[in-house]
């Protein structure tokens, strides 16, 4: 078929955007999530996602390896997410319990800059603990490369089951989300707490428990996220500086404090890194991305579907 | 004749001596009034007093005068050399304290600015492009290139408040670094040399004269002398800004930007000159430090350089100067002693007994924690030692005259499992935690096995590994200091109008 | 007028400093007599050892640090000293400041009389001449760049030696091997935006291009570890993909993802991917600048005892040409002591006779000595291994 090779590398690289789309928006999901209650940037947020990877990992082998698993597949795989997913919840609550709730009253730059020393101190203290090497989760094992080598093709282009069960799981997590925001009473309760701090506490609202809610949400989303992306590619004490700073953009693109804002973003964002760095290069793709940001920061901050901020005086 | 209770402003004043923290709705007089009341007391109070008659430019010219006689006691070049080493990082901080400390700006691009400098110097005086220019060019130019580019990524982000500044800048940084790692195949044209860095850049020359890096490989003092003159020119210069109307106009920006804003100030403008400012010092900085390594590498200005400068100012005080002076040199002094596996054990048990005496003055509380935590240690160290001796047989790490009696003291096993590091660690922090919500006895209790949990991990765990403990701690300095005291040490204490 | 004093007096001090540093006498530094002597053989004399110990290079350093230890543990008798190792670590993360520091350090103890390192090859840049303005050999087991030894301006002095093929060999060495074993057609080179695979990228990339094979040259940033939209760029007719990476599961993954996209192309990676645990995709290339070293009979003992004192360990390739480093380095201090009657009388001397040695039974195999001409080893060569199905290295090459 004419063209077919290039037909093959689009339906590859949207692949591509798609699988890291699903992850940059879970964590976006994160960011978007505390903002939208305390208006504070968690800049800890992407080592929480790195932590959720070697929880993962370390269930991994707890329940035998990859190469040799204890149960099967569908419950290793379940097993693990869900660790990662308790670890990291609970990881998040003690961080708001302990950095952030004491500066809630406090000047603006406090919480950012303690944000800053959680972020550091998560990722050099896992580094202390486990070393810096990365860690694999070798799925490539698992079965015998089942998880790559089966699945469905699109022309020439083999979907991977791997890559079929990230993203699936991705948005099943996103879209349980978005219901428990809008369909329970607890996510009302969030939605009007980030509306309205003051008045959400005066019509009866506990704060507290709304924003370690959110806490847990987003951190949970984050340690899913984790392990999604360790199942592709190593981890290592480190990647959550990066991984943070894509998942906010992914935010802010999308619009922080909206939840499908943060969805949408996620996903541009992973199609834009995957579109340039297929078609332009690799070198300079962090480049453009990061330009994308700052040119939506400056003539849209509120980002897609944000709405502008006005500032009451 | 109490003052509180003649005063119905101050009803709900603290008492003497507790730290109430920020608190909104006071406005500034009223919390400065307040502080003032309720000073420090005891001799700490009068010391305070006296050392805040004494004019500033005094402390500057002792301070100096001390660190220019440093090389008379010290001969070795490598305290020499580390000293300068601190004379940057207190450029590096006096810089990034008048964007944060002054501007009220969380700037986290800050060292992009330092490696602009850097670069600038190492493109006109080596043998890059075969230009020599005179440090008494160079180093000028590289300031102001350093303020023109902080100029120019503080215009974009004029509009953009507190996070979105950050996240702005930040990428900044990130941009800097991609284009000074990828700079050797910009369009086909070697800028920045890319990974390798731009070497064979010439040494501060100034009048036609080289100024040697170093004699017999040992580093030249000299270098020492101009960081330190130069630390006085910027001392100085930002003093006299920071006393002016631009200062002032800093000063309300950052406690309530809107009503600046409608007094008429120039907002957008003030926080350029801020950035701008802070960006200035730090290409300057940038270009002394590149004088003496006659070498500038992308792999130096990396996130955690950034992060070792915000603990130096947070810890000092942001918006104080003399303030993170001390703060750098603390940072500075702290951070190279844990280099060293036996100098860190040294730094270990001074912090440690430091603060106990600190926080518990001398008391029966203080004899009780620290006798219950000898005893606790001497007898675990026994039950160990008796249970199984390769549990306390392993050489302390390092050496040093302390290292013996810790060794004693402290569990050392022969072979430390894999899990037991990780699992005493996450324990350490969960107890350091537990320990903040508990009071009274309780507290005190639960301190005694934290104490000696944390000579444990700190053996066995922390002192091995250098480069994360540095990060770890830096960390939890942040985390701690913006908690425990937000103005550090000798900032003062800022109240937010909401 | 307070202010015009002030301004006044610190203008004055700042002159006054600023004059004091221009107007430095020649000589800065005393020695007095007894550093002239030199050091005394008797005595414990040190050896630096400067490497990443911990930071995102902490396996190399501690691979290093493990065989530097069990060097200067067996060796002392041999050479009839009393060494003592003491370590410097250089994070990675904090760029070249570490290892000026540590130059400092090392340069103003007397009793360190040879360096082992710097491990990576900014921080020699960054050093040498600080060692060698000191007179201090720095032995380095793995910094590789060409530039540091080759070229016009060549950033290393001559105090550095290495004791490892630098990348101008093992570019065209690994770049040969595929046009004439291989026989590619189109090959596509990775690197990494730093210095090592940069300068081996480059090294291969102009051997291939002087003999007409395409190549296409990707890069991407270090901390990259999900290379799916790398692959996608591959093509479809491409040969080998040149991956030299210090990072084995880097390789290892990217084998995967090759695999994944339905690629033909294999890896071929460099000595910094060398790890039969961690990159074990069949099929694949590594090269590097020694065989398996237990191929030699005469290394049997040797790793027999270094695996005693180190069980958990496993033989990789970073560590076993710090033996050798050490090796040479003690080897120069025993000849330096003869020549100076028990004394190293001058840390130049240790300098001097580094580049006279020789050593029978390298433990890289065969005999080791430097070139004439650089202080580089003599013929160096590498090896190419290829991965069979059982993740065994053969030597194919």
């Amino acid at each position: 078929m004419l063209g077919s090779v290039r037909l093959d590398t689009f339906i590859q690289l949207t692949l591509n955007g798609l699988t890291l789309g699903s992850v940059y928006a879970l964590i976006a999901l994160g960011y978007t999530l505390v903002y939208g209650i305390l208006k504070l940037l968690n800049f800890a947020h992407g080592d929480v996602f790195m932590v959720g990877s070697f929880i993962g990992f370390g269930a991994l082998q707890a329940l035998g390896g990859s190469a040799t698993p204890k149960v099967p597949v569908w419950l290793l795989l379940v097993l693990i997410v869900l660790a990662a997913m308790v670890g990291c919840a609970l990881l998040g609550v003690a961080i708001e319990r302990f950095a952030y709730r004491p500066l809630r009253n406090a000047p603006r730059i406090a919480p950012l800059i303690s944000a800053l020393g959680v972020s550091f101190f998560l990722a050099y203290s896992v580094q202390l603990m486990f070393g810096s090497e990365q860690r694999d989760y070798d799925a490539f094992s698992i079965s015998a490369g089942a998880l790559f080598f089966n699945g469905f093709d699109i022309g020439n282009v083999r979907i991977p089951l791997l890559r079929i069960i990230i993203i699936v799981s991705a948005f099943v997590l996103m879209i349980a989300l978005w219901l428990m925001v809008t369909r329970t009473r607890i996510g009302k309760a969030m939605r009007a707490t980030s509306h309205d701090r003051e008045a959400a506490a005066m019509m009866g609202i506990d704060v507290d428990r709304v924003i370690v809610f959110a806490f847990v949400l987003g951190s949970a989303l984050a340690g899913a996220a984790g392990v999604m992306f360790a199942l592709r590619a190593p981890t290592s004490a480190t990647i959550g500086f990066i991984a943070g700073l894509k998942g906010f953009t992914a935010a802010v693109i999308g619009g922080i404090g909206s939840i499908p804002g943060a969805m949408a973003g996620g996903l541009i964002l992973g199609f834009a890194e995957a579109y340039t760095q297929g078609y332009i290069s690799t070198r300079w793709s962090d480049l453009l991305v990061f330009s994308l940001l700052i040119l939506f920061m400056l003539f849209r901050p509120q980002g897609l579907f944000g709405s502008p901020e006005l500032k009451k005086v | 004749m109490d003052d509180r209770t003649d005063h119905p402003l101050e009803e709900s004043v603290p008492a003497a001596g507790t730290t109430a923290g920020p608190q909104i709705g006071k406005d500034e007089w009223v919390a400065r009034i307040s502080e003032r009341r309720t000073g420090r007391g005891g001799w700490l109070g009068k010391v305070d007093e006296r050392a805040r008659a004494v004019p500033w430019w005094a402390w500057l010219t002792l301070f100096v005068a001390l660190a220019a006689m440093l090389p008379v006691g010290f001969e070795s070049g490598y305290v020499r050399r580390i000293a300068f080493d601190t004379v940057v990082f207190m450029l590096l901080a006096l810089g990034l304290n008048v964007v944060v400390g002054w501007g009220g700006l969380l700037d986290l691009g800050y060292v992009a600015f330092f490696g602009v400098g850097a670069y600038t110097y190492a493109v006109v005086s080596s043998e890059k492009f075969d230009l020599h220019v005179s440090a008494l060019v160079s180093i000028p130019l590289a300031l102001v290139v350093g303020g023109i580019v902080g100029l120019l990524v503080g215009l974009p982000s004029r509009r953009l408040v507190g996070d979105y500044l950050a996240i702005v800048t930040l990428f900044f940084f990130q941009i800097f670094l991609t284009v000074t790692n990828n700079g050797e195949s910009i369009f086909g044209k070697d800028l920045t040399g890319g990974p390798n860095g731009i070497i064979n850049v010439d040494p501060l020359n100034v009048f036609g004269r080289e100024l040697p890096v170093s004699r017999d490989g040992i580093f030249n003092v000299a270098y020492l002398y101009v960081a330190l003159a130069l630390f006085i020119v910027v001392y100085v210069a930002l003093r006299f800004a920071n006393d002016s109307r631009t200062g002032r106009a800093w000063r309300s920006l950052r406690e309530d930007p809107l009503a600046a804003e409608l007094m008429g100030m120039p907002v957008q403008w003030l926080k350029l000159t801020a950035f701008a400012f802070g960006a200035a010092v730090a290409g300057l900085t940038g270009a002394l430090v590149t004088g003496l390594n006659t070498s500038v590498f992308p792999q130096t200005f990396e996130f955690p350089l950034l992060i070792t400068i915000y603990t130096m100012v947070i810890l000092g005080g942001a918006g104080s100067q003399a303030g993170v002076v001390i703060g750098a040199i603390a940072i500075s002094v702290v951070l190279e002693v844990l280099r060293e596996p036996g100098d860190a054990r040294y730094l270990f048990y001074a912090v440690a007994i430091l603060s106990i005496f600190a926080a518990l003055r001398i008391s029966r509380r203080l004899a009780a924690v620290v006798g219950g935590t000898l005893v606790l240690g001497f007898v675990a160290h026994a039950v160990a030692e008796s249970i199984d001796a390769s549990w306390t047989a392993g050489a302390p790490n390092g050496g040093g005259r302390v290292a013996g009696w810790a060794s004693d003291w402290v569990i050392v096993p022969a072979d430390l499992a894999g899990w037991l590091g990780p699992v005493a660690y996450i324990t350490l922090i969960v107890l350091i935690l537990a320990l903040t919500l508990l009071h009274g006895w309780y507290r005190l209790a639960l301190l005694v096995p934290t104490l000696y949990l944390a000579a444990f991990v700190w053996e066995n765990v922390m002192i091995t590994k250098p480069e994360p403990t540095r990060f770890v701690i830096l960390g939890a300095i942040l985390v701690a200091v913006m908690i425990a005291r937000p103005e550090g040490i000798l900032g003062e204490k800022r109240v937010e109008i909401v | 007028m307070k202010r015009v004093i002030s301004a006044a007096l610190m203008t004055g001090a700042a002159a006054v400093l600023a004059a004091t540093a221009v107007a430095q006498p020649a000589e800065l530094t005393r020695t007095d007599a007894a550093e002239q002597q030199g050091v005394s053989c008797n005595s414990t004399l040190k050896i630096a050892l400067v490497t990443p110990l911990t930071g995102g290079a902490g396996f190399l350093g501690n691979a290093q640090l493990s065989w530097a230890k069990y060097a200067v543990k067996t060796l002392q008798k041999n050479y009839g000293l009393k060494v003592r190792l003491i370590t410097g670590d250089t994070p990675v993360e904090q760029g070249p400041a570490p290892a000026q520091a540590l130059a400092q350090k090392y340069v103003a103890d007397r009793s360190v009389v040879a360096v082992i390192g710097p491990a990576t090859s900014g921080a020699v840049a960054a050093t040498s001449r600080a060692y060698f303005q000191a007179g201090l050999a720095h032995i380095s087991p793995s910094a590789t760049r060409t530039s540091l030894t080759q070229g016009a301006a060549k950033e290393a002095t001559p105090a550095f030696f290495r004791v490892v093929g630098g990348d101008y060999i093992q570019g065209p060495h690994d770049a040969r091997f595929m046009v004439d074993k291989l026989k590619v057609t189109k090959v596509v080179i990775i690197d990494f935006q730093e210095p090592y695979s940069v300068g081996l990228a480059d090294a291969a990339q102009a051997f291939l291009r002087s003999k007409n094979v395409t190549v296409q040259r990707e890069s991407t940033s270090v901390r990259t570890t999900d290379f799916s939209s790398l692959v996608t760029r591959v093509p479809a007719d491409a040969n080998i993909v040149f991956f030299p990476t210090q990072q084995p599961e880097d390789a290892q993954t990217f084998a995967q993802q090759l695999l994944e996209q339905g690629k033909r192309a294999k890896v071929f990676g460099g000595d910094g991917a060398n790890s039969p645990d961690k990159f074990k995709l069949a099929g694949s290339y590594v090269s590097n600048f020694a065989p398996d070293i237990s191929s030699f009979a005469y290394n049997k003992a040797l790793i027999a005892g270094w695996k005693r004192d180190n069980p958990r360990a496993s033989l990789e390739s970073f560590g076993p040409p710090t033996y050798g480093a050490v090796q040479v380095a003690m080897n120069a201090i025993q000849r330096a002591c003869k020549a100076g009657n028990g004394r190293v009388k001058d840390r130049r001397d240790v300098v001097r006779n580094v580049k006279r040695i020789r050593v029978k039974n390298w433990i890289l195999g065969g005999d080791f000595r430097f070139s004439t001409r650089t202080n580089d080893p003599l013929n160096a060569r590498f090896y190419i291994f290829q991965i069979q199905s059982n993740g065994a290295y053969k030597l194919v090459g």
